[in-house]
């Protein structure tokens, strides 16, 4: 029987012995991480599934903990990312300037994540939100950029501030900082606000539309085993607050007739489309194989967004199943990307082409993973995106409908771009020595891989655990059977039918190709050229601005946000620098002029 | 379920002979057009069996393998479609995404290998079709989810069921607007003239197809027949009320793709971001407003 | 008098099945004959009025592809200097099996107008085998339309067989290509 506090602390401890060890000896400290996080995972899989974690407390004081479904499917998905990712440290830590503390941080960080999860009180979730984000702050810098950190501390920081007002303003109302009762307890005007200030905290962790502007710089620039994490894994937890805010308080703000829905649900159903489209459009647009699946995760968060906020079953489970495939196939892809960086050196993928040659596996574990975050059968992608258009058409949204079907035809843009331009292409000279990733990274690589299909596959006994959450929630189940899923307007989907009749398709063709006549066996740099020599790979090797008569379209405004951005700190800057002119000065004169000013109003205060 | 298997093979079979058959009955008609005699009308089958005979090249196994997997989703997809409302492979599971989506596995496969060959055209012509799939897709699908909400039912036959019902007209003829909008959708997805600006064979080579030749150019022609047959008889059910037995299904079959082949050869050809900057101006809205009519409003003809 | 027996019926050899398949493939490749045009000199103004409603080259099932995968014929019509030779055998080189070669005009017999010039290659058919010549400077429309006839009545009775020569005489090819050329394969001009 495993025991939440215990696991707390067990991590707490590992995080300083892997401390010591990685000062002793950097891979006997990753073996030691990839061990610790080993053991917490198959602790919380054998016991979590059923609720039977121990959740007394003995060592830490005011702590408190309780366990839910929904809980735990958040940590479930989250702890698994954290455990593929581990298998990557002993080929990276050596790369890292800080590597003890990196060891540290990521302990000290899922110990974060545990206790966010499963305590009941918003104090502690408060407590456990800041541990997660302040380690991952000092994780990042480890990577490109020291800038990368600041921005996503800037942005989270925010978050965590409308978070504690938030949970202040419950307990002015409830008087209790219990999460059950206070969200249960709310009402009349200050339920809007709290609504309101949730979602600030949900949308800048989620980096959803208005806050998004850390999520490429954070995602781009965190060190390569730690990109996954941040996308599959950590990202979710503004998912979590969503639901808290969209499920749990859900004001009765005006209702739209026709839509059946509350205002304040179809605003965010609508920046959620407007986060799919703009991650959309700048996936499309970058170049760096990082940034491009940053944005993707954007608008993935879109989707979730967009699913919550139609308040029935069918929507929340494709949500919450959309967590569990997106984790899966961002992980993928991260994990390919960082295979692929650890032997290239680089992300940008107009300095890569031809790697399938020499990394075949890690080309199909991106392709699997792509095929699932494009929403194409036979993966899971496409059983989350099928239930959230099934929604979206039932409520007949248009407009969130034109957001959630360019978002779904648009990922087949851009996901196809880094596998076209870093992986396929004509092999370029300078990587025609490298090698396929070693076996410990591959482990993970296949795992990811199987459960991205199996997902896609046998999603029964999955949607049955969500079931389990849609109901302790209050929502009426969506109905599972072994082979089916049915959605709104009469429809059934059968998944492992799809995979059958597209595994009988793909073998009728195998054998006409097989019977016919064998192919001669060419170069790559044996193409049509208009019968001109060419003898450079790099010429024939289309990936600089891949998408131009696109982008062209909209380059003007793409980077409209950051302009913003960029002119809120310049804002913040010139407030700065104004009170430093009026507080920080040697000029003895204005010094005097404060002192008066205080002591005048030291004086009026009591007449006033 | 076995029985059911095999039917879905010979529905994707007889789509292929079908399609194979009518596009060159087109060729025939086209040459007719332009005052010329025109190919045999199985001239497309000595195509694609002389292409098979022959000894081709590959640059690798993602080259065979993108092929392979085109062609089996391709095939895959057209197992699911329902020829008329009553005769189909799988019962209840004919549900309008699994086509779009599932058709996409094809067009992945195509898209991987035509950029395995190294070409930098075949690069280009992937590019220009994704972006073409990009603009036509949402204007369609817009329309879709009015056809979805109004016959409450995502399920083809369904679909096709709700347009016989006494008192319900034809799609095209109850949202005018969006049966404008799905024509050019689908002449989109057919790459028919104004819009087959990711083949254009003086301009990139033929896009894709630019190193195929022998088997693999082959399979790809089969898969394409198969695709088209998809694709027509999509709007045939979507649209035209599908069909009660086989022969009018012929007949709205035949009548869809040669009228949109007609359109097709007046017209010349789009740049690709005239083919974006189209689609998101007057189809998108008028799907938009022919959605909001019909759905907030319950104005349907 | 037949034997009520059962006979088994003579087991065809490999060679012969594969000649049956030849044949039946023969009918599908002679009725569906893609070009590819490699036209550098004044006889390509004959191939417009070949294609269109004039005479119709589809009704043979023949028309232009784009590239020399996807071609059956590589149609040569006017002189050919040693620039552009080059890139004849290159792009020769790059079609499937089999492929047929038509050369048009008398520039690719014996080097036309042109014939004493330095730069101009006389005989094309000592570089790569020729299967149908149409002779005349330049030949007219139905005269053309006849070669390609000619090149599916070979076709039929298999004679065209340059191709197969190509691989049989590779090294006389080869040889001659690199008297004249000097290398085949050149280096990059553009880029270099």
């Amino acid at each position: 029987m495993a025991n939440i506090e215990l696991l707390i602390l067990f991590l707490a401890g590992s995080a300083l012995i892997s401390y010591v060890l990685t000062r002793f000896n950097a891979n006997i400290g990753s073996f030691f991480t990839i061990f610790v996080t080993m053991f917490v995972f198959v602790s919380l899989a054998g016991f979590g599934f059923a609720m039977n974690l121990d959740t007394t407390v003995n060592y830490l004081p005011g702590f408190t903990f309780s366990q839910s479904y929904l809980g735990f499917y958040f940590v479930i998905i989250i702890t698994f990312v954290y455990l593929m990712v581990s298998f990557f440290h002993p080929y990276f830590i050596n790369k890292f300037k800080y590597r003890s503390s990196y060891n540290f941080l990521f302990l000290l960080s899922l110990a974060g994540i545990i206790g966010a999860f499963y305590t009941n009180n918003f104090l502690q979730l408060f407590f456990f939100f800041e541990l997660v984000i302040w380690t991952t702050m000092f994780l990042i810098p480890q990577g490109k950029s020291r800038e990368a950190a600041v921005s996503y501390f800037g942005f989270s920081l925010a978050g965590s501030v409308a978070l504690l007002l938030g949970i202040f303003m419950i307990f002015s109302q409830t008087g209790t900082f219990d999460i059950n009762a206070g969200l249960a307890g709310l009402s009349g005007t200050t339920s809007v606000i709290v609504f309101i200030l949730f979602l600030i905290a949900a949308f800048a962790k989620l980096g959803a539309f208005p806050l998004h502007i850390w999520l490429p710089i954070a995602h781009g620039n965190a060190p390569h085993p730690f990109s996954p994490v941040l996308s599959g894994a950590l990202v979710k937890l503004g998912a979590f607050i969503a639901i808290f805010a969209l499920i749990k308080i859900a004001p009765n703000t005006q209702t739209i007739g026709v839509l059946d829905l509350p205002l304040g649900h179809y605003m965010v159903a609508l920046l959620g489309g407007l986060s799919i489209i703009f991650g959309t459009l700048m996936a499309i647009k970058e170049d760096d194989a990082k940034k491009l699946l940053a944005y993707s995760s954007m608008s993935h968060g879109g989707y979730i967004l967009v699913a919550f906020s139609l308040m029935n079953g069918l929507a929340f489970a494709g949500g919450l199943y959309h967590i569990l495939a997106h984790a899966l196939a961002s992980a993928g892809a991260f994990m390919a990307i960082a295979a692929v960086a650890r032997v290239t050196g680089t992300t940008k993928m107009k300095e890569m082409g031809g790697m399938i040659h020499k990394m075949p596996i890690t080309y199909l574990a991106y392709l699997i993973a792509i095929i699932s975050m494009a929403g194409i059968p036979p993966m899971g992608g496409f059983i989350s995106k099928w239930i959230i258009f099934q929604a979206v058409i039932d409520k007949g949204l248009i407009f969130v409908g034109i957001a959630v079907f360019f978002g779904s035809i648009g990922s087949f843009l851009y996901v196809f771009r880094p596998l076209a331009a870093l992986f396929l292409g004509q092999e370029l000279t300078e990587y025609k020595h490298v090698k396929e990733a070693p076996i410990l990274m591959l482990i993970p690589t296949f795992i990811i891989m199987g459960l991205n299909i199996y997902t896609g596959v046998f999603p029964a006994k999955i949607l049955d655990f969500i079931n389990k959450i849609i109901v302790e929630v209050g929502y009426v189940p969506i109905s599972v059977s072994t082979y089916a899923i049915t959605g709104a307007n009469d429809s059934i989907l059968n998944p492992g039918l799809i995979s059958l009749v597209f595994g009988i398709g793909v073998l009728i063709a195998f054998i006409i190709f097989i019977l016919l006549k064998k192919s001669r066996k060419v170069e790559l740099m044996d193409t049509y050229t208009a019968a001109n020599f060419v003898h450079d790979e790099h010429l024939l090797h289309y990936t600089t601005d891949f998408y131009a008569p696109l982008e062209r379209l909209y380059e003007k405004q793409s980077n409209w946000m950051t302009l913003f951005y960029q002119a809120l700190a310049q804002k913040v800057k010139d407030l700065g620098s104004f009170c430093k002119y009026l507080f920080m000065s040697n000029h003895i004169g204005r010094t005097l002029l404060w002192i008066m000013l205080i002591i005048i109003a030291l004086l009026w205060g009591e007449a006033l | 379920m076995i029985l059911n298997l095999l039917l879905g093979v010979g529905i994707a079979l007889f789509g292929f002979v079908l399609q194979t058959s009518l596009a060159g009955v087109n060729r025939k008609i086209i040459g007719r057009l332009q005052k010329r005699h025109g190919p045999k009308w199985y001239q497309e089958f000595i195509d694609i069996f002389k292409l098979l005979s022959k000894r081709s090249v590959t640059h690798g196994w993602i080259f065979d393998f993108g092929v392979i997997m085109a062609l089996g989703g391709i095939i895959g997809t057209a197992m699911f479609m329902p020829l008329t409302t009553s005769f189909l492979a799988f019962e209840t599971f004919d549900n309008f995404f699994i086509f779009v989506y599932l058709i996409a596995v094809g067009m992945l496969g195509m898209a991987m290998s035509a950029s395995g060959s190294g070409n930098p055209w075949a690069s280009i012509g992937v590019m220009r079709a994704l972006t073409t799939m990009l603009a036509y897709e949402v204007p369609f699908l817009v329309v879709i989810l009015t056809i979805i909400k109004l016959a409450d039912s995502s399920s083809l036959t369904q679909i096709a069921l709700y347009q016989q019902m006494a008192g319900n007209n034809w799609f095209i003829i109850a949202l005018p607007l969006g049966g404008i909008v799905a024509v050019l959708a689908l002449m989109g997805m057919l790459g028919k003239k104004p819009f087959e600006t990711y083949i254009a064979p003086a301009e990139i080579a033929s896009g894709p197809m630019v190193e195929y030749g022998g088997k693999q150019l082959g399979m790809l022609f089969i898969m394409h027949e198969i695709t088209v047959f998809i694709e027509v008889s999509l709007f045939v059910h979507l649209f035209l009320g599908g069909a009660s037995n086989i022969f009018i299904f012929l007949i709205k079959y035949a009548v869809v793709y040669t009228f949109v082949n007609l359109i097709s050869n007046v017209n010349g050809r789009f740049k690709i971001d005239q083919v974006v900057l189209f689609f998101y101006k007057w189809p998108l809205l008028m799907a938009v407003v022919q959605a909001i009519i019909a759905i907030y409003f319950g104005w349907v003809i | 008098m037949k034997s009520t027996k059962f006979t088994p019926a003579s087991k065809l050899s490999k060679a012969e099945i594969d000649r049956k398949w030849w044949e039946v493939g023969d009918f599908f490749r002679r009725n569906s004959l893609w070009m590819l045009m490699y036209c550098t000199g004044c006889c390509a103004i004959e191939l417009p009025p070949a294609m269109t409603s004039a005479y119709d080259m589809e009704r043979l099932g023949m028309g232009p592809m784009a590239t020399p995968r996807q071609a059956d014929i590589l149609l040569v019509s006017g002189y050919l200097s040693l620039k552009t030779l080059r890139r004849l055998i290159y792009t020769y080189e790059q079609m499937s099996e089999p492929r047929y070669v038509v050369a048009l005009g008398s520039c690719p017999i014996n080097g036309g107008i042109y014939h004493d010039s330095h730069a101009v290659i006389n005989k094309l058919d000592q570089y790569i085998p020729v299967d149908v010549y149409v002779a005349g400077c330049m030949p007219n429309t139905e005269s053309v339309m006849n070669g390609f006839v000619d090149l599916m009545d070979q076709i039929k009775r298999k004679t065209a067989v340059g191709w197969k020569k190509y691989h049989e005489n590779n090294a006389w090819y080869k040889e001659n290509q690199k008297t004249s050329l000097g290398e085949v394969v050149v280096h990059d001009e553009f880029h270099e």
